[in-house]
């Protein structure tokens, strides 16, 4: 059930049957993705793999004396570049591996190609996923909705990545999905038709309780991608945005040309594993602590590291340490970029508001609050357009002056029409006509002081009492007490047992909040293993994009064309 | 700070030992008492230990398929290829300068028959109309007709390189004896300069194969291949040699490596000499490495033009890869001790294993009179003393174990490890000393109110005198048992039943109320030190309680089987572990004598023997102080008849929220940092002020305690 390690078992597969001898690794774009997820280059370069390149890319040199590794999508654009390819062969001999199933008449097209006989394998490798963690996958999918329904093409992607997923995994899961969404029901029964065309592939050794793929809507709870975060990861991602591992630094004032752009990867980052789900102020110690070892190990300096631009000094006045401390300079840099972020946007203040309107259901404080800030010039333009989106989406009710007003408020800080538009968007996208359930339950007030730092038990740190919808559905599921009318079966057959290996997977993206949330609950309940997915892993920003991108479609188009359930693509 | 960082980097320590534990006693899952610690100790999303690894997911091949489809393709091909060579064959086969081209024509109509002229009016390439102007040409190879434009040639060398090659192919096949490679190669680099120079320069049309596109294009493609295969590139055969140094390379060093660490610690396992000669040849090996990858980089750098920028790229990575190779492989590659260092080494291992038995002899001893005086005064049994040592006091018992890894990793020589124990080992011994102080001071204010207690206490026991003996007699096997406990856990769960079902005849009744306080303070302590085996004794414990409850006695204490070492109390001299009377219960109990050869430090601090009874030990006051302030022991309990036992247990949860106190404490001041660095100043009061409050919470308890 460990997803990434997935992937690379594939990958691996691929070069060992490649033999001894140069190599080159032949992609496109998304299986580019797919590979450095779970690879780096010079992991990759001791298997003899010298050479990565594009399928479509033009600058392609013949070197017969190099062996190809194809990794492809099995598209027809892929399809047609690899026929032109083994018509006048580059390589010497191609191994091919398409991420998915493809068809006898595209096998036979590429054999017709092959008049020089370079081609040694031909396969299915089912890794059409981005793996981002052991226990949490996404597709890279943005707008895969238009209005309430699918798009076409989005849900044959959909479809193809979770498939590969739990073939894989080896998993031939029973299916239950939220009753509330139509796309959830729709994606459920398109796996089901690929598990019943493809039962070979899916014929694997049964366990005792089967596994479970559980389908829920993102619009069941709008209000987690909204919120601020504050475990290293999940804030990394809402603050500086990150793109298979990546994190652009581009923009912070006076970075050095090496760190513009670094790579976050718990699979060859101790630190960053270690710490990826510790809360900010954590961090902040860990990292001293780190630079203070650094530190002793040179016994002569003496100066005394007290702030994290002390820390950027010291890495780079000691160039001998500079090597070792790759990874330290990277965490300072972007420790010491998101706490410039945090306070520049005060974003401790915003958070507090946001987690009241999310937790607490003081009506009249929480209004006055989010007034405050709304009005105050602190905070950052996109900051008041979600408080105004959480308190919408918190107290919705018929013509709520109190919002009215609050919307005038935006517009008179000068917000953006658009942008005021994506606070009814959100509402329509994840209001309380769509949901099923309540969307916050209230906590006691009393038990949350305000401390940052979690240190006793039982005291939760004002910051983070959210907790995502996910958990309490998944909490449920484990105990087996997860209602059948709300997340019904697809199919005759329900689960007696309670389940133990379970992917869930949510349409319209997950976030990291909800990856910490699956890594505790996996850590916590034991003999039951978790994978989460998403259509992608959103932050704020990309969250409203997709609300709004998906409200637009809706309106400009009133009926969308995947109003009927379309055919699946193989 | 300073206090803060010591305190933050306890369990850093404690986590390092407890690695290095489970490394040397390769326990593997079942320290499941880690479940408690904080999530930064694993790396990555998931527990490593709760998921099996992921196997290869599943597949499909379609190579059959893919070869079925290709075998139809490549016959066809394959024919039409044989088919134009042998034609070509027959076309060269005469002298073609000397002869009439008339003769030249019946030839080669013969070999395949000429298309008609009237059939083809206008050329299939390209369209054109044929005309006076715009003669008909026909192919020499299928016959067929185009324009002069349409029209390509094959020089003679060419076609003399297709057929020599089927023709060495087929004696190939025929002969597979015969060595391929030198007459290959011979012919080869006379046909390539012959193609290259006289076909370009000084042909004569005579000596051209007129020929259309399409049989053009596969000849040319048949010759592409042959000089493929033929042709090694210069890469090629410098990355086989580059190869070949790496994997003997791969081969050796692990064993070189292995050498090296043995000599280097002094050791005598290995021939120095030898050992040298194979480093010498690794060090070759790294050179040659080098250099070819060098070569491979410069190659055709010069050549004009340049190579392709792929080529470039090629080349750059193979260079690449192997610095890292060389740079990972000859990191681990330490130096070798000159023969005078060796000596050295030899020497300075004696002295160290020496100096390492000295100081466990003086922990011993330090301990043991510890021990000692705590009897002296007696207000606290030596029993009790060797449990809180064991079990009680996590860094105690850290202490012990790092020691005991040390002695484990000596006869295993693995230094490197030695010396990271030794540090750890340092640190926490520093880490301990100041706890104590602490402790002792507190401890120190609160003796002068124990002491009259305790004259109380002595008096009463003096009336149970009687019954006690027998029950002495009891516990000192009781306490021996315990030993086993540490021996084999599984063995703990029915020792302790036991215990507790011989303490139950005897109205044993700890009062209930605080029982539950011990079982509270016990597990609140768990969270620190999760293995201590506290928590199994505790769980009979809190079973037996009803019973217990139903005889409410006020004399808690007459069952404390640790109590019959009280100076009161005539029967001190037989407990098990009072050096005076150690050699009697030594022949009364094998048990310890096992446990005594086969356990740790911790043991052998106990040992009476070990111990100098000179108790100049100027911490000995202190300790004495310390030890009834270990509120885990859960045999301590019934000794608390004493008004002061509550306390005990209160001080237990103090002490611990103390060091969650300190925690928080450090926590808020490396925000405090963080936030004036970012000038947010609002904050830093805020925080500062949690501070503040903190501490001073933390001086209350202090006080109070």
């Amino acid at each position: 059930m460990n997803v990434v390690q997935a992937v690379k078992e594939y990958i691996s597969k691929m070069i060992e049957e490649s033999g001894p001898g140069m190599k080159v690794l032949l992609m496109d774009k998304e299986t580019t993705s797919i590979v450095s997820m779970v690879y780096t280059q010079s992991e990759i370069l001791q298997k003899e793999v010298y050479l990565f390149e594009r399928i479509d890319s033009t600058n392609r040199e013949s070197m017969k004396h190099l062996k190809a590794i194809c990794f492809l999508r099995p598209t027809k654009e892929n399809v047609e570049l690899l026929i032109q390819e083994l018509r006048c062969p580059k390589y010497s001999h191609f191994f091919i591996y398409f991420s998915n199933v493809i068809s006898k008449s595209e096998v036979k097209a590429l054999a017709e190609a092959d008049e020089q006989e370079v081609v040694s394998e031909v396969q299915e490798f089912y890794g059409d996923f981005i793996a981002v963690s052991p226990h949490v996958f996404s597709l890279n999918l943005i707008g895969c909705a238009q209005g309430r329904c699918w798009d076409v093409m989005q849900l044959a992607r959909t479809t193809q990545g979770l498939t590969s997923v739990l073939l894989s995994l080896k998993k031939c899961p029973m299916i239950r999905y939220q009753h509330s969404s139509d796309m959830a029901k729709q994606l459920a029964e398109s796996v089901k038709q690929i598990i019943t065309k493809e039962y070979e592939l899916f014929d694997f050794r049964r366990t005792e309780v089967p596994p479970l793929l559980l389908i829920v809507d993102r619009s069941d709870d709008a209000v987690t991608p909204l919120l601020n975060q504050w475990t290293y990861q999940a804030m990394v991602h809402e603050l500086l945005g990150i793109n298979n591992n990546r994190i652009d630094l581009s923009r912070v004032p006076g970075i050095s040309r090496d760190l513009k752009e670094v790579v976050l990867s718990a699979e060859n980052d101790e630190f960053y594993a270690n710490n990826m789900y510790l809360n900010f102020g954590e961090i902040g110690s860990n990292i001293k602590n780190l630079m203070e070892d650094f530190q002793k190990k040179k016994p002569k300096s003496q100066q005394k590291l007290e702030s994290i631009s002390d820390m950027k000094a010291f890495v780079e006045t000691y160039p001998q340490f500079k090597k070792m401390s790759g990874t330290v300079s990277k965490h300072v840099t972007v420790v010491g970029e998101l706490s410039r972020l945090v306070s520049e946007r005060g974003l401790m203040e915003v958070s507090e508001v946001e987690q009241e309107l999310a937790c607490q259901s003081d009506h009249s404080s929480a209004l006055q609050n989010v007034r405050r800030l709304v009005v105050s010039g602190r905070v950052a333009d996109l900051d008041a357009v979600r408080l105004v989106a959480l308190y919408a989406l918190r107290y919705q009710r018929p013509n709520n002056s109190n919002l009215d007003g609050l919307l005038e408020d935006l517009s008179r800080r000068g917000v953006a029409n658009r942008e005021r538009k994506m606070v009814s968007a959100l509402v329509e996208y994840g209001g309380k006509r769509e949901r099923r359930s309540d969307l916050v339950t209230p906590k006691d007030a009393v038990a949350i002081t305000k401390q940052f730092f979690k240190g006793l038990k039982g005291i939760e740190n004002v910051y983070t009492q959210h907790q995502p919808l996910l958990q309490d559905t998944l909490d449920q599921l484990i105990k087996g007490k997860l209602r059948d009318n709300l997340y019904p079966y697809l199919g005759p057959s329900t689960l007696r047992d309670r389940p133990q290996d379970i992917v869930v997977f949510m349409i319209g993206g997950a976030t990291y909040e909800e990856a910490q949330t699956v890594y505790n609950l996996n850590r916590t309940s034991p003999g039951v293993r978790i994978v989460l997915g998403g259509t992608t892993i959103h932050n704020s920003r990309s969250f409203l994009e997709e609300v709004g991108a998906g409200s637009l479609h809706g309106r400009v188009g009133e009926r969308p064309p995947s109003m009927g359930r379309p055919a699946t693509r193989r | 700070m300073d206090n803060g960082l010591k305190y933050s980097s306890t369990p850093d320590l404690v986590q390092k030992a407890k690695k290095a534990k489970d490394k040397f006693l390769k326990r593997d899952g079942e320290d499941n008492s880690d479940s408690g610690r904080p999530e930064s100790f694993y790396p990555g999303g998931i527990d490593p230990l709760m998921w099996e690894p992921q196997e290869l997911g599943a597949r499909r091949s379609h190579l059959d398929y893919f070869k079925k489809h290709r075998a139809a393709r490549i016959d066809h091909y394959v024919i039409e290829v044989n088919k134009l060579i042998i034609r070509l064959e027959k076309l060269t086969a005469f002298d073609r300068v000397n002869m009439e081209s008339a003769k030249i024509r019946d030839i080669e109509q013969s070999v395949v028959p000429w298309v008609n002229d009237q059939d083809v009016p206008f050329c299939p390439d390209c369209g054109t109309k044929f005309s006076i102007r715009n003669r008909r040409h026909h192919c020499r190879l299928c016959g067929s007709i185009m324009c002069k434009k349409c029209m390509q040639f094959l020089t003679l060398a060419l076609a003399n390189k297709l057929t020599s090659a089927s023709r060495e192919a087929v004696a190939l096949s025929h002969s597979p004896s015969q060595s391929p490679g030198s007459s290959r190669s011979s012919r080869r680099g006379s046909i390539n300069s012959v193609s290259s120079i006289s076909s370009i320069l000084e042909e004569k049309v005579d000596e051209r194969i007129r020929c259309c596109r399409h049989c053009s294009v596969t000849l040319l493609r048949r010759e592409q291949q042959i000089d493929e295969k033929e042709n090694v590139p210069e890469i090629v055969k410098l990355y086989e040699k580059l190869r070949q140094c790496m994997e003997k390379v791969d081969q050796k060093a692990p064993d070189y490596i292995k050498k090296a660490e043995s000599l280097n610690a002094g050791e005598t396992t290995y021939n120095l000499e030898h050992t040298t000669d194979t480093r010498l040849e690794l060090q070759r090996l790294y050179e040659l490495i080098d250099i070819f990858s060098k070569k491979i980089l410069s190659l055709g750098l010069k050549d004009d033009p340049k190579p392709h920028p792929k080529t470039v790229q090629l080349q750059r990575m193979i260079r690449y890869a192997s610095t890292l190779f060389v740079q990972e492989k000859l990191l681990g590659l330490m130096f070798l001790p000159t023969k005078e260092q060796y000596e050295e080494l030899k020497k300075q291992r004696k002295q160290e294993l020496e100096k390492k038995l000295q100081l466990e002899r003086q922990v011993r001893y330090y301990l043991s009179t510890s021990i000692k005086s705590q009897h002296a005064s007696g207000w606290l049994t030596a029993t009790n003393v060797t449990w809180d040592m064991e079990n009680s006091d996590p860094l105690l018992q850290q202490i012990e174990n790092i020691k005991h890894f040390i002695q484990q990793a000596q006869q295993a020589s693995r230094f490197d490890e030695i010396c990271t124990l030794e540090e750890n080992l340092r640190q926490l011994q520093t880490e301990y000393d100041d706890q104590q102080t602490q402790k002792a001071i507190e401890l120190s204010r609160k003796q002068a109110e124990e002491e009259g207690l305790q004259r109380e206490q002595i008096d009463r026991l003096l009336l149970q005198g009687q019954q006690q003996k027998k029950l002495s007699q009891h516990l000192r096997t009781r306490s021996l048992d315990f030993r086993e406990v540490h021996a084999s856990p599984q063995t703990s769960t029915t020792t302790t039943t036991q215990r507790f079902d011989r303490v139950k005849e005897p109205d044993l009744n700890t009062a209930q109320n605080k029982q539950r306080l011990l079982s509270k303070t016990q597990s609140m302590r768990t969270f620190h030190q999760p293995t201590n085996p506290t928590n199994l004794a505790s769980l009979p414990t809190y079973r037996e309680m009803p019973e217990a409850n139903r005889e409410p006695q006020r004399r808690v204490g007459s069952l404390n089987p640790f109590e019959d070492d009280k100076p009161g109390n005539p029967f001190v001299d037989e407990d098990a572990l009072n050096p005076f009377c150690d050699e009697s219960s030594r022949g009364s109990s094998p048990a310890k004598e096992f446990n005594d050869k086969g356990f740790s430090n911790g043991m052998n601090a106990t040992n009476p023997f070990e111990g100098k009874e000179a108790p100049s030990n100027p911490f000995e006051d202190e300790n004495l102080f310390l030890k009834p302030d270990e509120p885990q022991n859960p045999f301590e309990e019934p000794d608390s008849t004493n008004p002061f036992d509550t306390d005990d247990d209160l001080k237990a949860e103090e002490e611990i929220e103390e060091e969650l106190l300190r925690q928080q404490i450090n926590n808020i001041r490396a925000y405090i940092f963080d936030a004036k660095q970012n000038g947010r100043m609002d904050e830093v009061e805020l925080l500062t002020e949690n501070l503040r409050e903190l501490q001073i919470v933390l001086a209350e308890q202090k006080c109070k305690s």
